[in-house]
């Protein structure tokens, strides 16, 4: 048998004539580095067929954070099915193509965080399983980007699902929520949150690649449409001392072709496939902290109060558990999910997302027991999740876990980067401390 | 614009065939069938819109491939030509129902216009006479892969737009979530049938009210477009 292809492929196709139609002159191309840091370079249009054809070199020590070891040559290959207009560009417009790294040789740059989560996503569909994600973001508006240091002034002191004349973020929610739409990041739902200018915008479910690029996009359209309006955007886990942290809950549930397979009947909160999953995603939880909350900062958050988890515990009604099992609905059986309520918006969503869905397979894999629901607190013998960033990092380096699901590189990369921010934290001389100590000692 | 394969057991009408359908806007994919009388999917991912079976002189040959394809899963509907040498005309039956004969030589103008006659068969508006296919205000144009309404650009992503192409090229026909998944998407795809409602979900919201009330939601069956 011989099959011959006369042509290009399609989607290669689509986005050179849709570059000419619209009359596109540069493409931008990103990828992002171990900690989930968005890279960018541009193409003008008339590189474009070559860049999709064979990719387009670049230093790949650019992948490793700020702690770059060795300069490499790499090829960042665009993926011309994520090709978008971005929404903020005017005339002549701007597109834009994640892209997969890969080495000279062709195969899949084992730094490369998009292709750690599609490697885990390819497992758990070898097993018989897609993985869907939905997603909860809160971030802060200030007045403007603040000098170094000084304390960040929020727009307005409404508070949670306020709808006021205070509320000077609905404009520019409503913004954001255009450019997402625009971008095929469909959203589900956004209101005013706990704390004074905090937001939330609620993400509707996707496959997990999908979602983690959709985060990535979601961080740069928030900024993006915070300058247009002359304010400042972060996704800081906790910028403010006294008020909540902001975070990103993850929404997780497997399919069995159509079929949920968390869903446990009327009644029940759980199949055993979910209640295993969801033991997984608990007993590997302590390990896996450093990637869902990976700066010195997000420890302040978790922890600290204001509905921050502390312990590795679930539960089906209380506010504080890791994670949230939502009562399952009669009629909605695709919506059975559980809720993980530890990440920050500031995480690297490939990484973490192959990690909570490793942890959660082998969860059913090996057949793990479900520990009991937590109540009003968490119950005896949950491990309690690390209280710094060194304790994070140290648990992690020793994690089997995430050296089989992500690989030796991206372990070594990430426990480089995370040893260095908690260096430069120990050697930091803080306010509290001249505070506190000048006066007395 | 759609994928055609061709199934050829005479290499040179093959190739001819090859060359035109590109010219006519398909992406074609060629298998050539030896003696042996066992045809199998090509292994390109989306079901195509066209297939051709070339088989020279012989006729009962010819017969007996066009039925083997049809039985082929998922090309039960999909418009068929049979290109044949005039020799094969001397005796017996030898195409389905549904399909059309070519008969060698042919020009470029006929090719496109049995492939209309096909179509229109399974009533489909998906061959390349229709660059343009028009709802109101919906205008998509195959060949520059744009979509407009009232003659604004509207931007979507690839699949976006093949799947919002597939649904208004094939009408009033209701798909089912699993039949979108491998006609779209293809075969090799594992993000699983949610992702039909959720790509089905972003058509809508870029449509807008008016036209994304044509994508109808069948319950407990799938999607279909009006027009």
């Amino acid at each position: 048998m011989n099959v011959e292809n006369f042509s290009i492929d399609l989607d290669t196709t689509y986005v050179l004539r849709t570059v000419e139609e619209r009359g596109v002159r540069f493409v931008r191309l990103w990828f992002v580095d171990v900690m989930g840091t968005l890279k960018s370079f541009s193409v003008p249009s008339s590189e474009l067929e070559q860049a999709l054809a064979e990719g387009v070199s670049i230093d790949g020590s650019s992948l490793e954070g700020t702690v770059r070891l060795r300069e490499r040559d790499m090829i960042a290959r665009p993926d011309p099915r994520t090709f978008q207009l971005l929404p903020w560009s005017r005339t002549p417009p701007v597109g834009r193509m994640f892209c997969d790294i890969r080495s000279p040789d062709g195969i899949p740059f084992p730094g490369d965080s998009r292709h750690a989560l599609r490697a885990a996503v390819a497992r758990a569909s070898e097993l018989g399983y897609t993985f869907q994600v939905g997603c909860e973001l809160e971030f802060f508006l200030f007045a403007e980007a603040t000098e170094d240091g000084e304390i960040p002034r929020p727009l307005d002191r409404g508070a949670y699902f306020d709808l006021t004349p205070r509320d000077e973020g609905s404009d520019f929610r409503r913004q954001t929520i255009e450019h997402l739409e625009q971008m095929g990041i469909p959203v589900k739902a956004s209101h005013h949150e706990v704390g004074p200018s905090q937001h939330e915008i609620q993400l509707q479910y996707h496959d997990a690649q999908s979602m983690a690029d959709a985060v990535s996009t979601f961080r740069l359209v928030v900024k993006e449409v915070a300058h247009e309006q002359g304010i400042y955007a972060t996704f800081m886990p906790k910028p403010l001392e006294n008020e909540s942290g902001s975070g990103m809950h993850l929404h997780l549930s497997l399919f069995e072709g159509e079929s949920n397979a968390f869903y446990g009947g009327y009644g029940e909160p759980l199949s055993s496939i979910g209640q295993q999953f969801l033991a997984g995603v608990l007993t590997h939880a302590r390990e896996l902290t450093v990637v869902t909350n990976p700066w010195v900062n997000s420890y302040k958050r978790l922890g600290g109060g204001f509905e921050a988890p502390s312990h590795a515990d679930w539960t089906r009604h209380g506010r504080e558990a890791l994670v949230r099992v939502p009562s399952a609905r009669p009629g909605r059986p695709s919506a059975a999910r559980i809720e993980v309520r530890s990440p920050d918006p500031s995480c690297n969503p490939y990484l973490a997302l192959a990690l909570l869905l490793a942890a959660g397979l082998r969860g059913i894999e090996r057949g793990y027991e479900l520990p009991p629901e937590a109540e009003d607190q968490a119950p005896v013998g949950a491990p309690r999740l690390p209280e710094d960033l060194r304790e994070a990092t140290a648990l992690f380096a020793e994690s089997e876990l995430a050296h089989e699901t992500l690989g030796e590189r991206l372990c070594e990369w990430y426990v480089a980067n995370a040893q260095r921010e908690w260096c430069d934290y120990q050697r930091t001389v803080t306010e509290f401390e001249r505070r506190r100590y000048l006066p007395i000692l | 614009m759609s994928d055609a394969w061709i199934y050829a057991c005479e290499p040179r009408l093959g190739e001819t065939l090859g060359g035109q359908l590109c010219e006519l806007g398909y992406r074609t994919l060629a298998q050539s069938i030896d003696a042996a009388p066992t045809v199998e999917r090509l292994v390109a991912s989306r079901t195509p819109g066209l297939v051709v079976v070339t088989s020279g002189i012989d006729a009962a040959r010819t017969s007996e491939l066009c039925t083997a394809v049809r039985a082929l899963d998922g090309l039960s509907d999909v418009p068929l030509l049979c290109a044949v040498e005039e020799t094969a005309l001397g005796s017996g039956e030898l195409t389905g129902d549904g399909d059309e004969l070519l008969v060698a030589p042919w020009t470029l103008g006929e090719l496109r216009l049995r492939i209309g006659r096909a179509s229109r068969r399974f009533g489909l508006a998906d061959h390349p006479e229709a660059e343009i296919v028009r709802v109101r205000g919906l205008e998509i144009n195959l060949a520059t892969y744009q979509v407009t309404i009232d003659g604004r650009p509207v931007d979507f992503t690839f699949m976006e737009y093949e799947l919002l192409r597939f649904l208004v090229t094939h009408p009033n026909r209701v798909f089912a979530r699993e039949a979108l998944l491998n006609r779209v998407w293809g075969y090799d795809y594992y993000g699983g049938t949610r992702t039909v409602d959720v790509h089905v979900r972003r058509v809508r919201a870029k449509l807008g009210a008016e036209h994304a009330a044509r994508l109808h939601t069948v319950r407990s069956v799938g999607y279909r477009f009006e027009r």
